[in-house]
Formats: structure tokens, C-alpha cells, sequence
């Protein structure tokens, strides 16, 4: 599970409880600029994870830590399907964030209106 | 595929359609989704301002530049199906833009080339040429209203045509 929140113009992604150890990371900050959308999308867990570098996946339980994929370099979090957003970035080591969040459309509705403000 | 995706919001809820549907509908993969659009609200967005683009604005223009604007207005806008050109609009205005200010912004725009186009059809002929300028506006506000209610009922194709009937003989 992720807590997401946003401080200024920085989008902050950190990691709770257990779920730091499998996915290796407890915190991201990523500036607002270079968030391009958000989305609660549980059926991206259906996807193909790629290759772990390094990551945790047990399929069914838990998929976390960063996967490349399509020459793309993914951060997962999900243990949960169905609180699963995604964060598409630019410009950053990460082309997209796949994390849980304990109330998906208030996390996305979250982003989407910071978005919005950062680009007025 | 923008087209596509603008007769999938057209149809149903934005919440009511998933990245699921939309993947299935469009042929594309989730990632392409996500690179090309950011989010399915950027999806959204980019149907949109498609459909008002191509869709509402042809329309509009055709209105505004008939020989007969009166004729056409009643001709493309009441017609049992033609409608169907303005239903994302219609969704959009009422589930997005209360939410979403770049929504509200394309809907606003588009709402005043409504006024304008109908204002010059009722200007050009059978309607009217003395017609007061807020009559446009209440007519754009009564055939959205009409679109609204043909998608419950079956039962008011002939609301819109008995309308423009009323208009032209208190004109005349």
C-alpha cells in the first residue's frame, strides 16, 4: 500500500509497512510537472510484469520494486488489484508508477486537479 | 480510435467505462494507452475536443451557412437521430464539466458557437429576423433539453419539430 499526497509542486509516493522491503523503496518524489495523469485501473494487474530489477512478484499476492518492460522501467505496488492506480510520468527514471492507495478515485481526482492547477 | 472512444463516452458514465473497456473497445495496448494519453482523462479530453471539432462544429456551421438556416436548424438538430451528434456534449456537460475545469472550458466555448450559429439561423430566415437576441440562447438550452429527454423517452421525436412549427407561425 502507498500513501499519495502532494507537498507544493512535488508529488510524494510513500511506501508503507512491509511492502518497502519487497519493492526495495519508501519514497518517491516526483515534480509535479512531470506527472502527465493518474487512473484507477484495477485490471492493469492482468498485464505483463516484464523483467524484476529488483522486485517481488508472487502472483495473486504481491507484485512490487521496479520491473522493465517495452524498454520501459515500471514501479509496482500492488497487492490489492482493485485499489490499483496508475501514475504516468515524464522525464523521470520511472515512465510510470503502478501502486495501491486506499481510495483510488479520491487519490486520482488528487492528481488530476493538482495537474490541472500546475498547468494554469 | 479518438473517434471511437468519443462514441464510448457518448454512450456511457465516465466512471462507467474502465481502462478494460477501453483497451477492448480501442485495440490498443494499456501501455500505448498511457504513453500517447497520460490517463483515460487525457483520453477523454482528446475525444472530446474531437467530437466538437469535428462533429459539433460541422454542424454549427452547416446551420449557420444553409440557405434556408431555419429549415436546416430544424432539419439537423430535431431529427429523431441526428441528435446523436450532440450527446457527448450533452455527458460531458453534465457529468464532467461540474468536476473538471478544462471540461467546463471546452463546453462553454461550444455552447456559445451554439448561440451564435442559432442566433444567425434565426436571424437569415423563416423564423424570424427581428428575433431577440436571447431567443438563441433559449432555443440552444430547449434542444439540448429535448436530446435530454428523447434519451428516456422514445416518446419525444416530435417535441423538437412541433417547437420550430410554434416558432414559425408566431413569426410569420
Amino acid at each position: 500500500m502507498a500513501q499519495v499526497s502532494i507537498h507544493r509542486d512535488t508529488l510524494v509516493v510513500e511506501i508503507e509497512g512491509l511492502d518497502k522491503l519487497w519493492a526495495l523503496k519508501s519514497r518517491l518524489e516526483i515534480p509535479m510537472v512531470n506527472v502527465r495523469g493518474a487512473t484507477d485501473d484495477p485490471g492493469v494487474i492482468k498485464e505483463p510484469k516484464g523483467i524484476r530489477s529488483p522486485g517481488a512478484h508472487v502472483p495473486g499476492v504481491i507484485t512490487a520494486g521496479t520491473f522493465r518492460i517495452d524498454g520501459e522501467r515500471i514501479f509496482w505496488d500492488v497487492r490489492d488489484a482493485a485499489k490499483a492506480i496508475v501514475i504516468e510520468l515524464r522525464d523521470e527514471r520511472y515512465a510510470r508508477l503502478i501502486v495501491e492507495v486506499a481510495d483510488p478515485r479520491a487519490t486520482v481526482a488528487l492528481i488530476e486537479h493538482a495537474i490541472v492547477r500546475s498547468t494554469n | 480510435m479518438i473517434k471511437t472512444a468519443a462514441g464510448l463516452f457518448a454512450g456511457r458514465a465516465y466512471d462507467g467505462i474502465s481502462v478494460d473497456d477501453l483497451v477492448s473497445h480501442l485495440g490498443v495496448h494499456r501501455n500505448s494507452l498511457y504513453k500517447v494519453f497520460g490517463s483515460k482523462r487525457g483520453l477523454y479530453l482528446a475525444a472530446l475536443r474531437w467530437h466538437l471539432e469535428h462533429q459539433v462544429r460541422p454542424l454549427l456551421t452547416k446551420v449557420s451557412t444553409a440557405p434556408d438556416p431555419a429549415q436546416m436548424l430544424r432539419d439537423t438538430l430535431v431529427a429523431d437521430d441526428a441528435n446523436s451528434e450532440l450527446d457527448l456534449l450533452l455527458m460531458a456537460a453534465v457529468e464532467r464539466a461540474p468536476v473538471d475545469p478544462e471540461v467546463a472550458d471546452e463546453i462553454a466555448r461550444t455552447l456559445r458557437g451554439c448561440d451564435a450559429a442559432v442566433d444567425l439561423a434565426l436571424r437569415g430566415a423563416a423564423i424570424g429576423g427581428d428575433a431577440p437576441s436571447e431567443l438563441a440562447y433559449t432555443l440552444v438550452a430547449t434542444i439540448l433539453g429535448l436530446r435530454l429527454r428523447s434519451r428516456t423517452s422514445a416518446d419525444l421525436s416530435g417535441a423538437g419539430i412541433a417547437l420550430f412549427n410554434h416558432l414559425h407561425q408566431t413569426r410569420r
